[in-house]
C-alpha cells in the first residue's frame, strides 16, 4: 500500500490519507489507533500489532462538532472531533488521547462519551518535566498505556516487540532526518510541502511500508541546489493547511530547521534501542524540544530558536501560531519580542485548522520576506 | 409575595470585612513580618504555604473584584495592547491589565515572591502564572494533578505522583525560604481547613431547605474566605457565625424568595458583572439559582488521621474540574436530588475553556438523567463585550415559559 509511493502521491495521501489506511485495514485485517498531538508512544500502539495513525484534522466541513466544542476551541480539535464524528468514525478500532491544555482537559472524556463502542483511552503525561517526579510519572503512563491496551486487545507483548516497534520507528525518523538534510542543503531537490507531507505521512501510516517509499525516494532524487533561496526556521506546533507550504515554496523560502510537532520535534523522538524500551521511551519524553502547552521556559524557547537560527546561518523566523491555541498565545507576545531584541526578523503567521482562503497570509508573507530582502524590517 | 429584606446587618459581613482586612494587611507588610508572599491559584494546596508563614494571595480573587465592578473592557484592552488576544481567561487579561494600568477595585495585591500553580482547575492559570513568573523573575512551581480518570490502579498511581510532588514542593519551599518545614503545624493548619471546610459545607448544602435561605449569589460571596483564608482558625469562626445565621433564616422560615417556584443548577463560573441582575430577572420569574459544582469546588474533605500529604493530594485531585465528565455529571446529580432542583442553567463561558468544553455533554448527559430542559447561554464571566443583553434576557423568558408549560 506505501511502500512504493512517488511524492506526488505521498503528497495526495498526506492531504487525506484515510482511503488508503481503509485499504490497507481491510487487506491486513489489523486494528487502527487513531491519537492526537503530542508525545503519545506510537512504538506501543504499534507492538500491539495495530496501525497509529495521528490525527490531523480533516478539511472537510464542520457539521457536528461545533455542537460539542464551541468556536474559541482550538480548530485541530474541532476538526479531529469532526473527522471521527463524520467521515472516519468506522475506520477507528480505538483512540488514544493525551491531555496537554485546556481544549484537551476533557477532550477524553468527550471522545469517550460519543464513542462509547470504541477502545478510548488517555494518556496523562507530565506538564512539568524538570523534576523527578515527571520521570516517575511519565514512565507510570507508559506502563498503564501498555497494560491498557493488552486488556484491550487480548494481547501481551514484550520486551522484543517493542524493541523491534522501536527499531522500525527509529529507522522511520532516520530516514527523513536524511531527506530532511538533502533538503536543506540542496533545496531545489525537495520542496517544503514534499518534506513535510513526508514526515505527516510518516505519523499516519505503516513504517513497515512506508520506510521502503522514504528509501526509494532518497535513492532516486536528482541533487540540485537551485539559487536565490531565503532559509528560515519554522516553529510553532503545526503547520496547516498544507498549502502554506506552497506559498513558502512559491516565494522560494527553504526551512532548513523547524521546532514543529509535525516536523523537528517529531523526528526527535528516536528512542534508544540500547536501553530497555519503557526506560528509552521515558527518557525520550524529557528529551525533545519546546512544545509550548508543556514547557514553561519561553526564554529557553527563544535561546533555542536563537541558536537554530545561527547554526542554520537562516535570515528569519516564521512561528505559525494556531488561532485559538491558548497556550502559544501567553507565550506568544513575550517571545515575539524576545526574538526581536535579538535582531532577529520573525513574521507570524496566524492560521485555522479548515482554513478555505490563504490570501491573506500570502499578502503578509510576501510583504515580510520582500521587506527583508530590501533591508528595510 | 416579594423578598423579604432582612433589616439588621448579618456579623458574617463584618466578620468578612475584618478578616479580609487583616489578611491583606498582613500580605502588605509580608516582609516587614518576615513571610513571603505567595501566589497561588484558588484550588491549590495552599495549606502548605500557610504553615510555612507565606502569605497566600490568589490573583483570581483580585480579577472577580475588578470585573464585578465592571472593569473588565479596560483592563482587558490594556492587556490587549500588549499583543494578548481577546480569547483568554478574563481573570488573565484583568491582571495582566491591572499590572500595565495601575488599575484596581481594590487596594491592590502585593507583587509575588513565589509562584505556584496546580492545574486541577485549568491549565490557564498555569500559563498565565509562567507569564508573571517571567516578567519578575519569581521561581514558580508547578502541581500537576492528572486528571482523577475512572480507574483504581491509575487512581493510586497519580495519588503517589502527587504525593511526590507535593514533597518537592515542601522541598523547594525549604530552599526558597532557608527554613525547615514543620509538620505539626501543617497537622494545625489542616485541623483549621477540615473544620472550615465542613461549616462551608453546611453553609452550602442550606439551599436544601425550601424556601431557599441563600441562592448561589450569597454562596458566591460566602465562598471567598474559604479560598483565601482556609487552613486559619479565623476562617473556621467566619462559617460557624454564617451557618448560625442562615440556620436563623431557616427556622424563620426566611427564604430568597418566599414563592420559590423553580429552583435551579447553575453550570459554570457566575458572570460576575451581572451578579446583581441575573439575581433580579431570574427571582422575577420566581426562580432561584441554589448551586453549582463551582462553589462546592471548596467544600475538601480532609481525613485528619491520614498522612497529611495523602490526604491533601487526594482532596486536590478529585475536585470537579479535574473529574471525568461522568464523574462531574455524577456530582451535578447528587445536587440536583438533594437540592430538589427542576431546572438548569448552563453556562458556556469563553473565558473558562477548561470548565466550558465539558459543558455541552455535560448537559447532553443531565438533560437525559434529569429529563429537565436546559437554559445553554454563551457570554464571558468578566468581559461585557461578550455579553449580549437582549439574547440572553430573551433566552431567559423563553427558557420560564417552556418551565411553566411543563408544569402545567
Amino acid at each position: 500500500m506505501w511502500e512504493s509511493l512517488d511524492l506526488s502521491k505521498v503528497i495526495d495521501y498526506a492531504k487525506d490519507p484515510y482511503a488508503s489506511i481503509r485499504e490497507w485495514k481491510r487487506a491486513s485485517g489489523k486494528k487502527v489507533v487513531g491519537s492526537t498531538l503530542a508525545d503519545v508512544p506510537e512504538e506501543v500502539i504499534y507492538a500491539y500489532d495495530a496501525l497509529p495513525v495521528t490525527l490531523l484534522g480533516t478539511h472537510r466541513p464542520l457539521k457536528k462538532a461545533p455542537s460539542l466544542l464551541p468556536d474559541n476551541a482550538c480548530s485541530l480539535a474541532r476538526s479531529n472531533l469532526e473527522l471521527a464524528l463524520s467521515y472516519e468514525g468506522d475506520l477507528f478500532d480505538g483512540f488514544v488521547l493525551p491531555q496537554v491544555c485546556d481544549t484537551t482537559q476533557h477532550m477524553c472524556d468527550i471522545w469517550r462519551i460519543n464513542f462509547p463502542d470504541k477502545y478510548v483511552e488517555s494518556i496523562l503525561l507530565p506538564r512539568q518535566i524538570n523534576r523527578e517526579s515527571a520521570r516517575y510519572w511519565a514512565r507510570e503512563e507508559i506502563e498503564r498505556l501498555i497494560s491498557s491496551l493488552g486488556d484491550w486487545s487480548g494481547k501481551r507483548i514484550t520486551d522484543a516487540d517493542l524493541k523491534e516497534s522501536v527499531k522500525l520507528h527509529n529507522e522511520n525518523k532516520r530516514l527523513l532526518k536524511e531527506l530532511y538534510e538533502i533538503k536543506r542543503k540542496a533545496p531545489a531537490t525537495l520542496s517544503n510541502k514534499a518534506l513535510f507531507s513526508l514526515i505527516k505521512l510518516s505519523m499516519q501510516v505503516d513504517k513497515k511500508e512506508f520506510n521502503q517509499t522514504l528509501k526509494k525516494i532518497k535513492e532516486n532524487l536528482t541533487i540540485k541546489e537551485g539559487s536565490g533561496y531565503t532559509d528560515v526556521i519554522l516553529t510553532g506546533i503545526a503547520c496547516d493547511p498544507p498549502e502554506i507550504f506552497d506559498l513558502f515554496d512559491e516565494i522560494k523560502l527553504n526551512v532548513v530547521m523547524d521546532t514543529l510537532v509535525t516536523g523537528q520535534r517529531y523526528l526527535d523522538g528516536m528512542v534508544d534501542e540500547d536501553v530497555a524500551p519503557i526506560d528509552a521511551m521515558t527518557a525520550r519524553h524529557f528529551k525533545r524540544g519546546f512544545y509550548s502547552p508543556i514547557h514553561d521556559d519561553v526564554f529557553k524557547n527563544v535561546e533555542g530558536l536563537k541558536a537554530l537560527y545561527k547554526q542554520y546561518n537562516a535570515k528569519a523566523i516564521i512561528y505559525v501560531h494556531i488561532e485559538f491555541c491558548e497556550s502559544e498565545e501567553y507565550d506568544l507576545p513575550d517571545l515575539k519580542k524576545a526574538i526581536k531584541q535579538e535582531g532577529i526578523p520573525i513574521h507570524v503567521l496566524v492560521t485555522e485548522y479548515q482554513t478555505l482562503s490563504l490570501s491573506h497570509v500570502r499578502t503578509r508573507l510576501q510583504a515580510f520576506f520582500e521587506s527583508l530582502k530590501g533591508g528595510t524590517l | 409575595m416579594s423578598e423579604k429584606p432582612i433589616s439588621e446587618k448579618p456579623k458574617s459581613k463584618d466578620l468578612s470585612k475584618k478578616i479580609t482586612k487583616e489578611y491583606m494587611d498582613e500580605a502588605f507588610h509580608a516582609h516587614e513580618l518576615g513571610k513571603l508572599v505567595g501566589y497561588t491559584t484558588a484550588i491549590s494546596p495552599v495549606e502548605l504555604f500557610v504553615a510555612h508563614d507565606i502569605v497566600p494571595i490568589y490573583p483570581e480573587n483580585h480579577a472577580v473584584a475588578c470585573l464585578t465592578s465592571r472593569m473588565g473592557t479596560e483592563l482587558s484592552t490594556a492587556t490587549e495592547n500588549l499583543g494578548y488576544t481577546s480569547h483568554l481567561c478574563a481573570y488573565a487579561r484583568s491582571d495582566l491589565g491591572y499590572r500595565e494600568t495601575g488599575k484596581t477595585a481594590t487596594g491592590g495585591i502585593p507583587d509575588p515572591d513565589v509562584l505556584m500553580a496546580c492545574n486541577a482547575q485549568c491549565f490557564t492559570l498555569t500559563k498565565w502564572f509562567q507569564v508573571l513568573s517571567r516578567r519578575r523573575n519569581v521561581p514558580m512551581f508547578v502541581f500537576d494533578t492528572p486528571e482523577w480518570i475512572m480507574n483504581k490502579k491509575a487512581r493510586e498511581e497519580i495519588i503517589k505522583y502527587c504525593v511526590l510532588e507535593l514533597k518537592e514542593l515542601i522541598k523547594w519551599l525549604e530552599e526558597i525560604t532557608k527554613k525547615k518545614f514543620d509538620y505539626d503545624r501543617l497537622k494545625e493548619v489542616m485541623k483549621y481547613s477540615a473544620q472550615a471546610s465542613v461549616l462551608y459545607k453546611k453553609f452550602l448544602d442550606m439551599a436544601q431547605y425550601k424556601p431557599s435561605p441563600i441562592s448561589i449569589f450569597d454562596a458566591l460571596i460566602g465562598m471567598a474566605i474559604t479560598v483565601y483564608r482556609r487552613g486559619t482558625p479565623e476562617c473556621v469562626d467566619y462559617y460557624q457565625t454564617l451557618c448560625d445565621e442562615i440556620q436563623a433564616k431557616v427556622d424563620q422560615g426566611i427564604g430568597v424568595l418566599q414563592n420559590e417556584k423553580y429552583r435551579l443548577y447553575w453550570e459554570n463560573l457566575p458572570v460576575w458583572f451581572k451578579f446583581s441582575d441575573h439575581a433580579k430577572l431570574l427571582g422575577s420569574f420566581g426562580g432561584v439559582i441554589l448551586t453549582s459544582l463551582y462553589v462546592h469546588a471548596w467544600s475538601f474533605d480532609f481525613d485528619l488521621n491520614k498522612d497529611p500529604l495523602l490526604t491533601l493530594a487526594e482532596n486536590y485531585l478529585n475536585r470537579f474540574s479535574n473529574s471525568t465528565l461522568e464523574d462531574r455529571a455524577d456530582m451535578a446529580m447528587d445536587l440536583f436530588k438533594r437540592y430538589d432542583m427542576n431546572g438548569m442553567i448552563m453556562f458556556m463561558n469563553r473565558s473558562c475553556k477548561a470548565v466550558s468544553f465539558a459543558v455541552p455533554t455535560l448537559k447532553d448527559v443531565l438533560t437525559k438523567r434529569t429529563g429537565l430542559p436546559a437554559l445553554v447561554f454563551e457570554s464571558d464571566m468578566g468581559d461585557p463585550r461578550f455579553y449580549s443583553e437582549t439574547q440572553i434576557r430573551t433566552r431567559i423568558e423563553a427558557y420560564f415559559e417552556t418551565l411553566d408549560r411543563l408544569r402545567a
